[in-house]
């Protein structure tokens, strides 16, 4: 089975590079860009499998980039990452493409939990 | 929405009156000694305007009125003293007639022939005397003037009177009523006597008494006279003839201006010499030489005065009624006051309460974005911290990894300082209004205001300029709120602008004792009938949404507590320049 591929898309560059360490080292082929340009640019040539969406990043609406993605690679699980998160947008995100959400900073174990359950779900 | 706006509107040009007020005294509800003052004048106001809209109908139907009841009381004094002349007159006049009646019936009763003799004459005069009183004699008088018969005190027989004027008169009139004389133990006299004609013999005849003035004396004085008034009778020329009270004595000259004859009653007003003026009535007396005058010591003024100052019960009742109005005056204008005074403090409340949650609106917006902000720097360090953990777990020698794990404690501990930045940002922020007074430099906290919105300025690719004045004493006063100030205004700079738009700071010294910081931007500008309206609270030409309208009014009110000064020069599409002054000891006001 080969490594489950995981892009990582926030602004903040220590956060980004670091996370996609720390999921390399369980085992993830993970790779880290800074903005939803570089993002879209992956998904175009090497579609990943999983995608960490920083939903607030300066100058680029997080949900249109979901969007996107969901549109360039429909079968890409793409897992939002926000400041804060509530039922509501959560169902919106939903009907958006976003396979799941997670609030940021969280545990490395939930955010692994659910790129594995995203993964499963693309598998399926 | 353009109702809101309405409102609004009203409410800040109402606000607007009361600015200085509610800006000079933004965190305190309670009244100023200086206000106290402003109280005790308007009351004074109210008090007086009142006063006068009561007042000068009030005075206005007094003068009126008693204008009126002058008029209507002249006319009844002068109907009175007329009435009174004109009845005396009337007295007199009738005595006079029924004495030439009974010397005429006399005279027709009895022959010449009789009535030269004296017995007879003596005989009529005793009747005479007994009918009418106060005869003095009697006489008959033939043709030539000759005293044919007498009766009486003085032994007159064969008097010549032929060349007297009276008896021209009484041969030309028949009838004739003489000026009063001194005559018999000096007692004033006057004489009437009457003609009668023999037209068979073509001569005639004349019948004279003489009567005792004091007679007429009691028709005069009979006018019901008062203490100070006077009653006389004078003849032609202004001779007493009977004994007055205050111009003269009888057969004097009178001491007033003389009467002159009239048919009618006349009033008119003499003055004596110094003292009080006196109506004069007069009236001449018919079948007689005599003019009848009266004279009255007051005059309808001072009688009218008379009358109101002794009715005390009405003088005291306008007076109480005066004061009760004036007390009820003072009492409304307090209560006014008062009812305008509690209006006030509502409304300073409400503005104070306004304030307060405007604060509080704008520390939520604040917060929210600070909470994004510290979220950034807790999931690096959260990532950093768990990678460390990782390699630990994963690895028996941490040695290896030491140059690492620097940089990654490293970048916890940056993060942590971000972090701590943004708190303390906040926290400064949510101090309370109080004045705290420390040595401060004003560059040092001009920096740190703009580093807080160098994320915004980055993001809208604005150019912030400093020209921050080095070498600037540094100044006794509150950093928190001074920061409060240049935030809100360089925010509102930053709101003004275009993106890519330019502000520029500066800071300069101006006469040794006060800092001028200047924000100036190259905004839209602010229209100059929008100028005065930027400091009142609610005021806003942002967005509705964007802003509560009361950062400036804070903004001036914290800048007044510090006894420093705000003026902004703008042109409509050319930018606006905000001036803050400073003094380097600030005092506390």
């Amino acid at each position: 089975m080969s490594k489950v591929k995981v892009l990582l898309v926030d602004d903040e560059v220590e956060f980004a590079s670091t996370l996609a360490e720390r999921l390399q080292i369980r085992g993830y082929e993970a790779k880290a860009v800074f903005c939803a340009e570089s993002a879209l640019d992956m998904v175009r040539s090497e579609p990943p499998d999983v995608v960490l969406l920083d939903l607030k990043m300066p100058g680029m609406n997080g949900v249109e980039v979901l969007r996107t993605i969901k549109k360039l690679s429909p079968s890409c699980q793409v897992i939002l990452l926000t400041g804060h998160g509530s039922e509501q947008s959560a169902a919106e995100w939903a009907a958006d493409g976003a396979a799941d959400y997670a609030i940021k900073p969280s545990e490395i174990e939930t955010l692994v939990a659910k790129i594995n359950r995203a993964n499963e779900k693309r598998l399926k | 929405m353009q109702k809101e706006e309405r409102h609004t509107g009203l409410v800040q040009k109402f606000i607007a009156r009361y600015r200085n007020l509610i800006l000079s005294d933004a965190s305190s509800v309670s009244a100023t000694p200086l206000s106290k003052d402003r109280y005790k004048s308007l009351k004074i106001r109210i008090f007086l305007v009142i006063g006068t809209l009561a007042g000068v109908p009030l005075v206005m139907i007094t003068i009126l009125s008693y204008l009126s009841l002058q008029g209507a009381f002249k006319e009844d004094f002068n109907n009175q003293m007329r009435g009174n002349i004109e009845s005396t007159r009337q007295s007199v006049e009738f005595f006079i007639d029924e004495r030439i009646s009974a010397l005429r019936f006399l005279a027709a009763a009895n022959t010449y022939a009789q009535l030269s003799d004296e017995r007879v004459l003596q005989d009529l005069f005793i009747k005479f005397k007994r009918e009418f009183g106060e005869v003095v004699d009697l006489g008959v008088i033939n043709s030539d003037g000759i005293q044919a018969s007498y009766a009486g005190p003085y032994s007159l027989q064969g008097k010549d009177y032929s060349n007297q004027d009276w008896f021209h008169e009484v041969v030309i009139r028949g009838v004739y009523v003489s000026d009063v004389f001194m005559g018999y133990r000096k007692i004033p006299h006057f004489a009437i006597a009457v003609k009668k004609e023999v037209p068979e013999r073509g001569t005639f005849w004349i019948l004279r008494a003489t009567i005792d003035m004091a007679t007429l004396n009691r028709y005069v004085s009979i006018a019901n006279l008062k203490s100070r008034d006077d009653a006389f009778i004078i003849n032609h020329q202004g001779i007493l003839q009977t004994q007055s009270r205050y111009h003269g004595n009888v057969l004097e000259k009178i001491a007033i201006e003389a009467p002159r004859p009239s048919e009618e009653v006349i009033l008119s007003e003499v003055r004596q010499n110094g003292s009080t003026p006196l109506i004069l009535g007069y009236t001449s007396i018919k079948k007689s030489p005599w003019i009848l005058g009266m004279t009255v010591a007051s005059t309808a003024q001072s009688k009218l005065l008379d009358l109101l100052t002794r009715d005390m019960v009405s003088a005291y009742l306008a007076v109480f009624l005066v004061f009760l109005g004036i007390i009820a005056n003072i009492k409304f204008s307090s209560a006014l006051v008062n009812w305008i005074r509690e209006a006030e403090l509502e409304r300073e409340e409400a503005i104070a309460q306004s304030q307060h949650s405007g604060k509080l609106a704008s520390i939520g917006r604040l917060g929210a974005g600070v909470a994004h902000e510290i979220n950034n720097p807790l999931a690096i360090i959260n990532e950093k911290a768990g990678l460390m953990k990782d390699i630990l777990l994963m690895s028996t020698d941490a040695h290896i990894n030491k140059e690492k794990f620097i940089g990654l404690i490293q970048a916890i501990s940056d993060s942590v300082t971000r972090c701590k930045a943004i708190t303390q940002r906040l926290l400064g922020f949510a101090r309370r209004m109080d004045v705290r007074h420390e040595e401060i430099d004003l560059n040092d906290t001009i920096r740190e205001v703009i580093e807080f919105l160098d994320k915004e300025i980055l993001y809208r690719n604005i150019s912030l300029e400093t020209r921050l004045k080095e070498d600037l004493p540094r100044i006794i006063s509150d950093k928190g709120q001074l920061q409060q100030v240049f935030l809100n205004i360089i925010n509102n700079a930053i709101d003004a602008v275009e993106d890519g738009g330019q502000i520029m700071v500066s800071t300069e010294l101006r006469n040794h004792d006060r800092i001028r910081v200047s924000i100036k931007d190259n905004g839209q500008g602010i229209a100059k009938e929008k100028i005065k309206n930027i400091f009142e609270p609610f005021y806003t030409t942002k967005e509705k949404g964007k802003g509560t309208g009361l950062g400036l009014s804070i903004t001036y009110g914290i800048v007044d507590r510090l006894g420093g000064s705000i003026q902004v020069e703008s042109e409509v599409s050319v930018g606006t320049t905000f001036h803050v002054e400073l003094p380097v000891r600030a005092e506390a006001q």
